[in-house]
């Protein structure tokens, strides 16, 4: 019994495996609430206005990020947009290949402040191009339940 | 809370069930595999094996359970592994009567701090009591581990079962 013994293969180490149950529940929150259920409802987007910073944010905030203010005026929003960042994302969560690359985007809601993170779909990945216009497609109004994969995906408008 | 979403500032899970709230849910993926170590890996080991180690300080000459693999008064190597009796005296105890999920039990579980026989004197290991009257139970009590017959072992500190009394 000595610990000059070492250990030779990794078969002779011990880890001690588990796992934690979690199950996460995430609340949209009230801003959120109207958002979805716009979204749900009518496949719409809407902003709330800061009138004194003069800003549109999608999603939708409360509180205006700048000067603090409590948001109240809400306004129908564009579901276009322009690419502003994407990035190709060839694996899964679990870094297995995906049989097709998914393009991840954020697009910026035109005429507003804001944006959307989304997946790109109707294009190839080598097609995509920053500043590229697109538009919003909806699931039919019977698959949404208030929820961002309401939206299928932005496709490239025209 | 905006009337039009909340009345409450608290959700009931039927606000969930009945679509009255928005949420996402998601199982996040939370497996783990905790590198045991050198000396906790062999204390599992021999565990598996019916037996209970300890370590030996060349410093101070304590023999120090659980394994670990520098003595922490004098902070210097332990030079090797002993091995222990598998029976001890009770230190300190407690009677307790709900589980970790705060569920009543109908027998009280005695999770107790054993002075392992072979370690030094204070060096123990945290166990259940079983066999034994609650009532019955007593610091300085002589006990002796309940082993798991070994098909059953997977080198785990519940390859012994509690601890019982000495007859």
């Amino acid at each position: 019994m000595s610990l000059l013994e070492r250990i030779a293969h990794p078969d002779q180490t011990k880890a001690w495996f588990g796992e934690i149950p979690i199950q996460n529940r995430y609340t949209v929150g009230i801003a959120g609430e109207r958002f979805f259920r716009e979204i749900k409802d009518h496949g719409r987007f809407w902003g709330t206005r800061c009138s004194h910073c003069d800003l549109i944010y999608v999603p939708p905030r409360l509180y205006c990020e700048r000067c603090f203010a409590h948001l109240e005026e809400w306004v129908e929003v564009p579901t276009t947009g322009r690419v502003h960042t994407f990035t190709v994302v060839p694996l899964d969560l679990d870094g297995n290949p995906l049989p097709e690359p998914r393009i991840v985007a954020f697009i910026q809601i035109d005429g507003t402040d804001g944006g959307l993170v989304h997946d790109l779909g109707e294009v190839a990945p080598e097609e995509v191009c920053i500043g590229m216009c697109v538009e919003a497609v909806f699931k039919e109004p019977a698959e949404r339940r208030g929820s961002i994969t309401d939206i299928r995906y932005f496709r490239p408008v025209g | 809370m905006k009337e039009w979403v909340y009345d409450t500032v608290y959700l009931s899970e039927k606000d969930f069930e009945t679509g009255r709230v928005l949420y996402e849910t998601w199982v996040p993926n939370a497996r783990y595999a905790w590198d045991a170590g050198i000396a906790i890996g062999r204390y599992l080991a021999e565990l598996k094996a019916g037996r209970l180690v300890g370590v030996h300080c060349p410093s101070c000459g304590r023999v120090l359970v659980p394994p670990r693999m520098f003595c922490q008064d004098c902070f210097v190597p332990i030079d090797g592994f002993v091995p222990l009796q598998d029976t001890g005296t009770v230190v300190t105890f407690s009677l307790c009567s709900v589980r970790w999920d705060m569920v009543r039990l109908e027998h009280p579980l005695i999770p107790a701090l054993i002075a392992i026989d072979g370690a030094s004197p204070g060096m123990g290991i945290l166990h259940l009591l079983g066999e034994v009257d609650p009532q019955a139970v007593r610091v300085g009590m002589r006990v002796r581990a309940v082993w798991k017959p070994p098909e059953e072992r997977e080198g785990a500190i519940t390859d012994i079962r509690y601890f019982k009394p000495l007859e």
